[in-house]
């Protein structure tokens, strides 16, 4: 071998060894072959170094670990790829990285922690989140509940997560087995007229509220299902009546069990009575206790109403009720049309089944409606004329003591007529008797 | 006996569609509020034929209304306004009906065109037909769309309020379906007042005549 010959396989070989080496390093390009995608920079390369490593974990206290690998294609393929590594993890102070990080607890603490950066870009969608049952019962301390990163991923971030995923599905694990079983369900994913709707379309993917709180579940149905109204006014009295008191899965979930919830509702204001306003105490007013667990009666209640109004001064308080169906689960065991509710008599008839559930709810602090259970006879007592003067289903809840002056109407009505006819009858012959006598008399 | 006319075809028509309408609006009344022990027709028919038969007795009492705003007729729907007079008239009158019938005794009350009723009949009517009805027919109609007409139903106080007072007036009606007919039949024959208010005429007396011996 000649000394040029020898020159140039040394430097191939030294090139090939540099290329080798440095292959974790070189410019990551986007997935799609044949196009030139979304490169990662030098510094987002350096992290990589590291994080792009296998098994690279972070562990806590009883033993629980966080990965800390991150997928580099996927990261610069996902929406944040353009922004790098710094624009979130811009605490990392690299001449002490690592060693420096603050410690957490657990590894559930660390990711919830590390999510709160997104409301420094996404602050329209922190806001809203920060309103939603989700945001609540995290700051109540259950830590389960979903932060940005459990539905968005961390590192390769779905934009629109809730309708591409489903991310849902990993907590409400029963409704969502539910739901696959319902129309919406089975329709998921398959062409037709509308798109079968996801959790997000009913519930909203960040300012999620609980589901019996508002009219917002109430409209979403009717988003879709735009001629619902014109084709319940075909066969159905009272159709706004009925959509506005009772929830859609009440009738079109018809194996549900259903409750009437009565929530106390300012009529001035013409909103729900939230307990946070500081007058509105449900047990404290009146000295009831309604938290003792024993079910309200109609004096209870009235006198219940009574202490709130007063508290609220001005203010109309009443109760507004609402049929609804008693657990998730069930809500979402929807139907076709063909198997919803058409019978009347389901519920207007005395001693119907979803009468036989009665709750009084009102807001609490944290948005979530507190529940009371109340005697069925609260919703047809003679109270309930004032106590409930806003619900009110035709023969099933009816006032008992009409019942009573209906049957004396009916008694006097008969009675009095074969009693008078009787009567004159009788004494007919008694005059006929007399009239001879006179007669012969004469 | 001769025959007067006491009853202009208006009138006829009006209250047999009445009496029909009212009967079936009752039984689809009971239907509807009693579907637990009470089984004529479904539910559903029952509102229906309840909603129908309510706008129809609405445009019949305007019949009603008009006819007699528009003739001289009104006459027998003016009111005694002597207390002295009333109270004497109607004491008489139910003096009659508790006693004297039973003992064979005339009625004090003696038909004509302008004074068909008797002081009871008189006063009980003007009372149905200017106050419960129209608060009857008036309540019904609420009720028919409570939606369209929450802010009415609010200023009385409630759907219940209002349906309170639709059952209370429906108890009355019901009663009054029995002891109208049952007085009716209280003629100088038991068909007498029937038969008078398809035809038209009522048979009296001949000494009954307007202007011989009417009680004053």
């Amino acid at each position: 071998m000649t000394a040029v010959t020898r020159r140039i396989l040394t430097v191939a070989a030294v090139a090939t060894a540099a290329v080798l080496a440095t292959a974790p390093f070189r410019t990551v390009h986007a997935a799609d072959e044949g196009k030139s995608g979304p490169t990662l920079s030098a510094e987002d390369q350096t992290c990589l170094a590291c994080h792009g490593q296998e098994g690279m974990s972070r562990t806590f206290g009883k033993g629980e670990s966080v990965s800390l690998h991150v997928d580099g294609h996927a990261f610069a393929a996902s929406v944040h790829g353009p922004l790098g590594c710094t624009a979130c993890h811009s605490d990392i102070d690299l001449s002490k990285h690592p060693g420096s990080e603050r410690s957490y607890a657990t590894a559930r603490a660390f990711s919830i922690a590390k999510a709160g950066v997104c409301s420094q870009c996404h602050e329209d969608k922190a806001k809203l989140f920060a309103g939603s049952i989700h945001a609540t019962v995290l700051r109540e301390g259950n830590l389960a509940a979903p932060v940005c990163t459990d539905c968005h991923g961390a590192h390769a971030v779905v934009k629109g997560a809730a309708e591409k995923n489903i991310p849902c599905r990993k907590c409400h694990k029963a409704i969502y087995k539910a739901y696959l079983q319902s129309p919406h369900g089975k329709a998921l994913g398959k062409p037709g007229a509308m798109k079968a709707p996801v959790c997000a379309d009913c519930h909203r993917a960040h300012d999620v509220s609980p589901a019996s709180t508002s009219a917002g579940l109430r409209h979403a149905c009717l988003r879709c299902h735009k001629d619902a109204v014109q084709a319940h006014q075909k066969w159905l009295p009272n159709t706004k009546l009925h959509l506005e008191v009772v929830s859609c899965p009440a009738c079109h979930a018809p194996t549900s069990r259903k409750r009437v919830d009565l929530r106390l509702y300012d009529l001035t204001t013409k909103r729900d009575v939230t307990a946070k306003e500081e007058h509105v105490q449900l047990h404290g007013s009146s000295g009831i206790d309604a938290t003792g667990g024993t079910p309200l009666d109609s004096k209870t209640l009235s006198d219940l109403l009574r202490g709130v109004d007063r508290d609220r001064a001005p203010g109309r308080i009443t109760l507004v009720g609402r049929l609804e169906v008693r657990n998730g689960v069930e809500a979402h065991e929807l139907t076709d049309k063909s198997k919803a509710i058409r019978n009347c008599v389901v519920c207007h008839r005395k001693g119907a089944a979803p009468f036989k559930d009665v709750t009084i709810s009102i807001i609490g602090p944290d948005g979530r409606p507190i529940r009371y259970q109340a005697k069925p006879d609260v919703l047809h007592g003679p109270r309930s004329v004032e106590a409930l003067s806003g619900f009110y289903a035709i023969g099933g809840t009816r006032i008992g003591v009409l019942d009573v002056l209906l049957a004396l109407a009916l008694l006097a009505g008969i009675s009095a007529p074969i009693a008078h006819l009787v009567l004159r009858r009788l004494l007919r012959k008694n005059r006929a008797t007399q009239q001879g006598t006179d007669a012969r008399d004469k | 006996m001769r025959k007067l006319y006491v009853h202009p075809l208006p009138v006829r028509i009006w209250h047999w569609i009445n009496a029909f309408g009212f009967v079936l609006l009752i039984l689809s009344g009971v239907q509807i509020r009693y579907s637990d022990v009470f089984h004529v027709m479904s539910f559903a028919a029952a509102v229906q034929t309840h909603n129908v038969l309510g706008g129809v007795l609405i445009i019949n009492y305007f019949v009603w209304l008009l006819f007699y705003l528009f003739t001289d007729k009104i006459r027998v729907y003016h009111p005694e306004l002597n207390p002295a007079k009333h109270f004497r008239g109607s004491l008489r009158q139910l003096w009659y009906y508790g006693y004297g019938i039973f003992k064979g005794q005339p009625n004090p009350h003696h038909v004509s065109v302008y004074r068909k009723f008797n002081p009871l009949q008189s006063m009980t009517y003007q009372i149905v037909m200017i106050l419960l009805v129209p608060i009857q027919f008036y309540t019904g109609v609420l009720l028919w769309d409570v939606n369209r007409f929450a802010a009415s139903i609010q200023m009385f106080g409630g759907v219940r309020v209002v349906d309170t007072v639709h059952v209370v007036l429906f108890t009355f009606f019901i009663g009054f379906i029995f002891i109208h007919p049952y007085l009716a039949s209280l003629g100088h024959t038991t068909l007498a007042h029937f038969k008078a208010m398809i035809t038209g005429y009522e048979e009296v007396e001949v000494e009954d005549e307007p202007g011989r011996g009417e009680p004053r």
